[in-house]
């Protein structure tokens, strides 16, 4: 139908057909590969951590730290709707952490995590660590607590690892199927509380499999120290 | 990243972080087509993506008032078929009908069709892709 008039003697919709076939997370995955580029740049392999909240994220964090801190150049980037109490339990081990807060957004996403990175790096470079060179050999990045949004959301991690905490059942890996999709490792967490839960650690393990069947499984609690070991050894063989 | 919703607020469910990056997607591309509208937005939305398509759709319904170049765009959404593959015999099929898809469908309820084989992974289908765009 002609615009100026209305008649229908000249067509003039200029519709069109535009194929395009780009990701919906276009703009967060290439934000992403740049993140990977930076972290490698840095000198580092990137960890994922993703949980619900009070799986035990933070308190194998501390526990790891004490365990490698002397070793390995850590760094951490907490994400968290609000407050900085996350870092603050980090940087108490005297090691460098950056908090981010989402202000209510459920995960956190590549351009967040950027800005976490160069802060990150901001922090290695008033050390004294000299510009353009290694800063850290592992960076955390601890997801905000939740077991489903942080899975969509590639971060420019090397390795994507899972926690379930045995007071929250044997069921999440069945439950969280895309979670686990997308993971390399489960562990699962609080295992000292073992006796006084109704947690099969077999079905757990074997529904984790089911959705990936090249998933790693840990079991471990960083209270009593069984089964740390295997996480520490884990991460030293990824940054050697 | 100009429409990324990381910075926003808004983003607080996962599917309206899509939606909002979608808008900025699609005003993009409205500018570098010189459109004035767009009309259809075409996407696929994998069956193992982890997405509700539901939120999906209300997100971008109520984002899309937002500006004059996406207030008329309709959403329309595809979502092919769970495919999976038996770990035992290979043999690559799809849910069938009258079975809730997930990616563990295929267990002692619901073997493998060809060897009965509970050991079944699903297949792809987590892709979140734009698929096409019908603008003036």
């Amino acid at each position: 139908m002609c615009d100026v008039c209305g008649c229908q003697l000249t067509d003039t919709s200029d519709k069109r057909i535009v194929e395009v076939n780009q990701s919906l997370l276009e703009a967060n995955d290439r934000q992403g590969d740049a993140n990977r580029t930076h972290i490698e740049r840095m000198g580092a392999v990137a960890i994922n951590l993703i949980s619900s909240p009070g799986a035990g994220k933070t308190t194998l964090l501390e526990h790891t730290i004490d365990a490698l801190g002397s070793k390995l150049r850590i760094g951490v980037i907490e994400g968290d709707i609000e407050t900085e109490r996350d870092a603050d339990r980090i940087r108490a081990k005297g090691v460098a952490a950056v908090q981010l807060t989402t202000g209510g957004a459920c995960h956190l996403d590549a351009p967040l995590v950027h800005k976490g990175l160069h802060a990150l790096e901001d922090q290695a470079n008033s050390n004294g660590e000299t510009a353009g060179g290694r800063k850290y050999d592992l960076i955390f990045i601890e997801n905000v607590g939740n077991l489903v949004c942080p899975a969509t959301f590639y971060l420019g991690e090397h390795k994507r690892v899972i926690l379930v905490s045995v007071p929250e059942g044997s069921d999440k890996p069945a439950k969280y199927p895309t979670t686990f999709r997308g993971a390399d490792l489960f562990v699962i967490t609080k295992t000292d509380l073992l006796d006084y839960f109704d947690f099969s650690l077999d079905e757990a393990d074997k529904e984790a499999v089911r959705i990936r069947p090249e998933l790693e499984i840990m079991h471990l609690s960083a209270t009593t120290g069984d089964g740390f070991t295997a996480w520490i050894d884990w991460l030293k063989k990824l940054v050697a | 990243m100009a429409g990324w919703a990381g910075q926003d607020t808004r983003s607080a469910m996962h599917e309206l972080s899509l939606a909002l990056g979608l808008i900025g997607q699609l005003l993009a591309l409205a500018e570098e087509h010189q459109a004035r509208k767009i009309l259809k937005v075409r996407v696929t939305i994998g069956p193992f993506s982890g997405m509700v398509t539901d939120s999906f759709s209300f997100g971008f319904d109520a984002l899309k008032q937002e500006n004059t170049l996406t207030r008329e765009s309709a959403l329309i959404i595809e979502t092919p078929d769970p495919e999976y593959t038996c770990l035992q015999c290979g043999n690559c099929f799809t849910c069938p009908a009258g079975h809730v898809p997930g990616p563990r469908t295929f267990t002692a309820d619901l073997p493998c069709p060809d060897c009965g084989s509970e050991h079944c992974t699903a297949k792809g289908g987590d892709e979140l892709i734009l698929k096409q765009l019908e603008m003036e």
